[in-house]
């Protein structure tokens, strides 16, 4: 057992495990039928105005959801409270909000015994706990997320099989529920970067990971990501309520298939893949000069400053020292025979 | 106890202090430290997007190495942390690949079984030396000093793998401040992303995504941050300077490696523990050291 930790009595990745009632067991008997739920909704007529928010209290009934909180508020305290939801069993993925500051469906998450409801961030709110998609539906649609085949269909069975299909088939468990874009902090910058993001990238890579897809027709789409902004913080990973391993299996395939069709988005990959293959290790000097080439001179403060506090050293980016590292990294990476 | 020890490139270029302080404290706390001298890169975060298979080679190589000494290993950077464990559960997950992993390491003689614990120094205090021992080695304890922790990402998501739970509730950082002494402060963003790997090629990302992130460990009355992965490290301390041109306020916030932190109430000083290499400068902590400065008029 090598992922399990050194004793069995402690295992620092889940330390605040229990004090955070972190587990199912712990989250369905928090609370006993009759016992109060508060409630903060933030409230609003729109992303224009202003927010504020309305307190209330809702007595707990056995296995009630955030959903059922809200649903009793609607019909008991705020007959205008505005929500979204449909199906009520996660299929629909209409029912999104942030709860307590994290992401879920409301009608799949426990209620907690304080909560603030607050609709989810990156979208434009249309009034309350509603949001405005269609910044996301856009974004899909200029991804063309469709499969064109670059030769006839050969007719059935096609030769494909599960090793092909196994990221763009969990691609395909999307509910568009808009967790991950909620909770993607690039997203949340707005127009600095033009990254995607996580939602429409899964929706791409539903079609885009096929292998019977177009390479032409891709390469248009992933030119329009901006993937390699992706900070690979796996935020989205940890609110899909589909569990969708969406940096691992949906975002760093594409970056492969993005370097491959348009490696001109790739050129630090291949830069730090260059360094390492040559040194075994990653010069910083070394890296930022072949990724950033003269722009790195623009910032020759700084690079004045890590001198002289001894963080960079030229000696050693200009002269390539032979180690055992260097020799194994460049047997490895670009096969190279010193033996 | 005696762990194979992979300091990663960060260490062992911009942060070599890291690497320096590992070793003191690591002493100090009786660790036997095997540091694998020909480890290459793990690849960051570039390497497995454009060649996954060399991906998986140089870190599964790092475990044969920890193998061939019969070490558990020891990493003190997240990303590397991330990076080998996925190497591990790749290799032990596809029979073939691992096959012809182990084929390019026979060629260097190397043979990896899938025996290798692998641990970061942040859960190697918790688990191997644990809370009592660790105490009993406090003689200097940071009593009063409020640092906000700062997780990063690797080794806290993704979720549900190699052992991970909400990385909203993980409290090891937290709980290990308070063991040296210190007050942990509660802020927004102790699970955030310091936007390190975007930062080699495109810098405003990470700007960005850390100013938040100081401000509000600075609003929360940090007096210092704390972080178990020299990336972090480097947005936090290395890109400060345009963090506060960008927010438009001075910061002035010491950020602190892991093992620096620990040292100081091991009783290193701030000059072994090269406290005072890091681009902000961190001399308002020189009151919490042992040696040297005077505690009594805090």
């Amino acid at each position: 057992m090598t992922l399990t930790p050194a004793t069995d009595q402690m295992d620092a990745r889940r330390l605040g495990q229990i004090e955070n009632h972190d587990s199912l067991a712990a989250r369905n008997t928090r609370l006993a039928p009759g016992d109060n739920v508060t409630v903060r909704i933030r409230r609003s007529s729109g992303s224009e105005g202003g927010s504020a928010y309305q307190d209330f209290d809702v007595p707990y009934q056995k296995w009630m959801r955030v959903l059922d909180a809200l649903n009793w508020i609607a019909e008991n305290r705020a007959t205008d409270l505005a929500y979204r939801w449909f199906c009520g069993s996660k299929m629909c993925g209409t029912c999104a909000v942030r709860m307590n500051g994290r992401e879920v469906l409301a009608c799949w998450e426990a209620v907690e015994p304080a909560m603030t409801i607050e609709p989810l961030r990156n979208l434009p709110v249309i009034r309350d706990l509603v949001v405005d998609r269609t910044r996301y539906e856009d974004k899909v649609a200029s991804l063309e997320p469709w499969l064109e085949r670059p030769s006839p269909y050969t007719g059935f069975p096609e030769p494909l099989n599960h090793k092909q299909m196994k990221d763009a088939s969990k691609a395909l468990d999307c509910i568009s529920c808009m967790c991950c874009y909620s909770a993607c902090p690039v997203v949340g910058l707005g127009a600095l970067t033009d990254f995607a993001g996580p939602a429409p990238l899964v929706q791409l890579a539903q079609t885009a990971l096929d292998p019977r897809n177009d390479p032409e027709k891709l390469r248009r789409s992933l030119a329009l990501t901006d993937i390699f902004n992706c900070v690979s913080c796996y935020k989205c990973e940890e609110v899909c309520p589909a569990h969708i391993p969406i940096v691992s299996r949906i975002i760093e395939p594409l970056k492969a298939k993005t370097a491959q069709l348009v490696p001109g988005m790739a050129k630090h990959s291949f830069a730090l893949r260059d360094i390492v293959a040559a040194r075994g290790r990653v010069d910083p000097g070394a890296l930022v000069l072949r990724v950033q080439g003269l722009r790195a001179l623009a910032n020759m403060s700084r690079v004045v400053r890590l001198l002289m506090r001894g963080k960079i050293n030229p000696l050693k980016t200009f002269l390539k020292i032979k180690t055992a590292a260097a020799e194994a990294a460049g047997r490895i990476l670009l096969g190279n025979r010193t033996k | 106890m005696k762990f194979a020890y992979y300091p990663g490139c960060s260490a062992r270029s911009t942060c070599a202090e890291l690497n320096e302080a590992t070793h003191l404290v690591a002493t100090k706390l009786g660790l036997e430290l095997v540091q694998l001298e020909s480890a290459t890169c793990t690849g960051a975060r570039e390497l497995r997007a454009i060649d996954p298979v060399g991906f998986y080679t140089l870190n599964v190589r790092i475990l044969a190495l920890a193998e061939s000494h019969g070490l558990p290993l020891m990493t003190i950077c997240n990303t590397c942390t991330l990076n080998v464990l996925d190497a591990h559960s790749a290799f032990m997950a596809d029979p073939e690949l691992a096959q012809s992993i182990n084929v390019r390491l026979a060629e260097e003689g190397l043979h990896y079984s899938g025996d290798t614990r692998i641990s970061h120094f942040l859960w190697v205090l918790h688990e191997d030396i644990g809370e009592q021992r660790l105490r009993a080695l406090v003689v200097n304890p940071l009593t009063d000093l409020t640092v906000g922790a700062f997780y990063g990402c690797h080794i806290t998501r993704p979720p549900t793998q190699y052992g991970f739970v909400d990385s909203r509730n993980n409290s090891a950082l937290e709980k290990l401040a308070e063991i040296l002494g210190c007050k942990p402060i509660d802020y927004t963003g102790r699970n955030e992303c310091c936007g390190f790997h975007t930062a080699a090629h495109d810098e405003k990302v990470a700007i960005k995504l850390t100013g938040q992130h100081i401000l509000s460990a600075k609003t929360g009355g940090a007096q210092a941050m704390v972080t178990p992965c020299p990336l972090c490290h480097t947005v936090l301390d290395g890109f400060q300077r345009e963090i506060e041109k960008d927010l438009g306020r001075k910061l002035d916030m010491p950020v602190l490696h892991l093992p620096q932190l620990v040292g100081l109430a091991l009783g290193l000083s701030p000059e072994e523990l090269k406290i005072d290499h890091h681009m902000v400068s961190a001399a308002s902590l020189n009151t919490y050291a042992a040696h040297g400065h005077s505690r009594a008029g805090r």
